[in-house]
């Protein structure tokens, strides 16, 4: 697609369109002022003209307007305009793919399934205002539960830009056990946020106290660190030229940040990026492909509606990878419980029915379709992805 | 049959190691460019905006000049027509067309703020490149949300949420007033803004041969029979709806047996004429003819790609309780969407590893534990360095130590 050409056609039709406009201007002002000039023969000739006088100018005007004939001259110069403002049009279907309904189904899409999707999206982003005015507008009923589990995740994320822990650290001790499960450090990360401002911005007995009480109890699983931490002590006045300078850098308070985000939502059962925009940039990428399926499907006159399985695949981008599909390379069937992928000694990978069949139904040793190795089906052994 | 990978471990006959290739990495440019052919509605739509403008000035334009010149022509062709009478009608032309050409100058102004729009639009498809690619798609779809909500009539929301992300350039919130105006009436059951609206585009919804002004007209008389007012009904017909007859008979004499019935008619076939719903159904015709006009899809964009991105997405993992919350399709709302939509197709294996979820592929090959569980090189590596080689199976409790793994040969 050549957006540039596009450009020139549109570049061409404004043209056109104000030499019309211009054109219409000039036309008003000649009739304009061939009126007024028969105004002005009225008005010399006020007392001594005749009615015959009077008539005659009239009928003078009504000639050179007769003469320039206006209409005709709006038209002339529309006509090109228009052939124009058709072209262009002609000129987008071709360039672009005028109807990209041609691969969407016609299925029950719920709407309002559709709206409180919306109405999460906004939420999760913590834009509120557009979440409640969707549900409100569309008359939805509820609004979802996510709403004011979002609320709560941005009300700690407001506190932390203003650099008040508290209620991420309440949160944080709330869900000690499940954060530990997942692994997360996000406890003694904000503490030693608390910690360092404490160390910037209050006494050295502050900092040692809050030490004391907060640190010291991850003192056994995170020796370096909380070593590092405590040497601060030793430079509080100089910290920025100390070799602990990294620990005031802000990129702590965005990580943390970010860090809450990710379990928050992974707490809450939800994935930190929005699932509609996930879906929706997985269309992005998916359509063009699907678009040409169905024409292709609509030339060999079958049935696009009603299939179970797309009959070709849709390459994604990487990120759009969720979960692990094994193709068998000889049957080209996909794994599944009743027909697992099977590993053979060569290391090659089968499923499990072309492996029967190779081994004429485990009667026989066979040859690795990809390599000379030899193998009998009890040698193989599944796999778990 | 494909050999694009052969293995090298230490249990194989001797074929030498034969790197495995990767496919060539898809041309980002490429799908871009596919991807912003999908954009027709984006430019069109503007445009057709732009053209209804320049016709409808020209015609103001036109129908002005004429009432003038045949002004001119009256009065020269009158015999009793004083002087004054003469002045005072040729100033009256003068300040008819000063009149114009203020709504000359007024319409230009408009001509021109809509081609700035389609001009934005050009500037802004022409932005998109592989580097703000993910911040232009978050652009994309707050376009297409507001494109949804503008089709539901979420005005507000619609309004809302392009002001608050300044893309008022790059959405239809003014197409779609002219819309509002028709459907809001038409929920109050009046049918003059729909009509008005027939006359405006008379032209082109004959040519794609709409049945719109047909309805419209149809509703009009079940009204009069309803309201018992059958002398009305009558006129109205010979009227208004005759003229469609040599193309609509079948339809005109079901609507005219209502003559006979009355609105409590329990006759299932005429019964249905006289439903609330008949006016649900105009405004959903009303919707097509608006989109049709205005070179738009029928559907939503946000249900277009939604399904496109749901059926590349689904298979049949997808609906297990495991199902990782990264997906879409783990959560209840999206699956239900899903659920009439076909599953995606693989030609070839693509295997994500459990633990770190990225996916396994030449540079991080999977590797197979003694108990058959597979995971990423780069997992198992970490694993390894963190515990002295011991590798534990984080879906078996299966403890094994690193030099016990053997790759796994997937083409
Ligand atoms: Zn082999």
């Amino acid at each position: 697609m050549e957006l540039n050409t596009i450009k020139d056609a549109f570049d061409r039709v404004v043209k056109k369109q104000k030499l019309s406009s211009s054109k219409s201007h000039e036309v008003i002002d000649h009739v304009g002022q061939e009126i007024e000039q028969a105004l002005a023969k009225f008005l010399s000739t006020h007392d001594s003209t005749s009615s015959i006088d009077q008539k005659s100018i009239l009928a003078e005007l009504k000639l050179k307007l007769n003469a320039i004939s206006p209409v005709q001259q709006f038209e002339g110069s529309q006509k090109e305009l228009n052939q124009n403002l058709s072209k262009y049009p002609k000129l987008l279907e071709r360039s672009f793919n005028p109807d990209i309904s041609k691969a969407y189904r016609n299925v029950d899409f719920d709407f309002h399934i559709v709206n409180q999707i919306i109405a999460n999206h906004f939420y999760q982003q913590g834009l509120f205002d557009l979440g409640d005015s969707i549900i409100y507008e569309a008359g939805e009923h509820e609004a979802t539960v996510l709403k004011s589990q979002f609320l709560e995740m941005y009300q700690i994320l407001e506190s932390m830009r203003v650099k008040n822990l508290e209620p991420a650290l309440n949160w944080v001790s709330a869900n000690r056990e499940k954060l530990k499960q997942n692994g997360s450090h996000l406890e003694l990360k904000l503490h030693s946020l608390q910690y360092m401002e404490i160390l910037q911005n209050g006494t050295q007995a502050d900092a040692l106290n809050y030490a004391k009480t907060y640190l010291a109890p991850f003192a056994f699983l995170y020796k370096e660190e909380i070593m590092k931490l405590m040497g601060c002590l030793a430079f509080r006045g100089r910290l920025a030229s100390s070799p602990y300078s990294e620990l005031m850098s802000p990129t702590h308070w965005e990580k943390s940040t970010d860090e809450l985000i990710q379990q928050f939502c992974r707490l809450l059962g939800q994935s930190c990026k929005s699932p509609l925009s996930v879906a929706i940039t997985a269309g992005f990428e998916g359509l063009p492909t699907l678009l040409k399926l169905a024409n292709v499907m609509a030339a060999k006159k079958q049935e696009w509606q009603a299939m179970k399985q797309l009959p070709v695949p849709v390459e994604l981008s990487k990120e759009y990878q969720f979960h692990s599909i094994f193709v068998c390379p000889v049957s080209r069937d996909q794994g599944s419980e009743e027909n697992p992928p099977m590993l053979m000694p060569c290391l090659h990978v089968l499923c499990k029915q072309s492996i029967m069949k190779l081994s004429k139904s485990s009667t026989r040793t066979f040859k690795c379709p990809y390599c000379p190795a030899e193998a009998s089906v009890a040698q193989c052994r599944q796999l778990y992805f | 049959m494909e050999m694009n990978s052969l293995p090298n471990g230490n249990s194989t006959p001797s074929t030498p190691p034969v790197p495995t290739t990767t496919s060539p990495p898809s041309s980002k440019v490429g799908q871009l460019a596919e991807s912003l052919r999908l954009e027709h509605q984006f430019l069109r739509v503007p445009f057709e905006h732009y053209k209804k403008t320049i016709r409808a000035n020209h015609r103001v334009v036109e129908k002005e000049m004429s009432s003038v010149i045949s002004g001119v022509s009256d009065a020269a062709d009158r015999d009793d027509l004083s002087s004054d009478e003469a002045v005072n009608h040729l100033n009256s032309l003068v300040s008819r067309l000063q009149g114009l050409k203020r709504k000359l100058e007024e319409g230009s102004r408009v001509e021109h703020l809509q081609a700035q729009r389609c001009r934005a639009r050009l500037d802004h498809l022409e932005s998109a490149d592989a580097e703000n690619l993910s911040e232009w798609n978050n652009m994309r779809l707050k376009r297409i949300l507001v494109d949804y909500m503008l089709r539901m009539s979420y005005y507000d929301t619609a309004v809302k949420l392009a002001e608050s992300s300044n893309i008022q350039d790059l959405v239809d919130i003014d197409v779609f007033q002219e819309a509002k105006k028709v459907i809001d009436a038409l929920q109050n059951k009046e049918v003059a803004p729909a009509l008005a609206w027939c006359a405006d585009n008379k032209s082109r919804l004959k040519k794609s041969r709409s049945k719109f002004e047909f309805q419209l007209r149809l509703q009009e008389f079940v009204e009069l029979v309803r309201a018992e007012n059958n002398l009305r009904a009558i006129t109205y017909a010979r009227k208004y709806l005759a003229p469609w007859g040599s193309t609509h008979m079948k339809e005109l004499q079901r609507v005219f047996v209502t003559l006979a019935y009355k609105s409590t008619t329990e006759c299932a076939t005429y019964k249905v004429l006289f439903e609330p719903t008949q006016w649900d159904h105009l405004v959903d015709l009303f919707k097509q003819e608006f989109c049709k006009l205005y070179g738009m899809t029928l559907e939503p964009l946000l249900n277009i790609y939604l399904q496109a991105g749901l059926s590349a997405l689904k298979t049949p993992y997808c609906y297990e309780d495991d199902c990782t919350k990264e997906d879409p399709l783990s959560q209840e709302s999206f699956r239900k969407l899903a659920l009439p939509l076909p599953y995606s197709k693989q030609h070839h294996s693509k295997l994500v590893c459990y633990i770190t979820k990225e996916l396994m592929d030449t540079e991080n090959p999977p590797q197979v534990l003694p108990n058959g569980y597979v995971y990423s090189t780069k997992a198992l590596e970490e694993m390894a360095k963190k515990n002295d080689g011991k590798i534990t199976c984080p879906r078996t409790g299966f403890v094994c130590n690193y030099k016990d793994l053997v790759k796994a040969y997937i083409s």
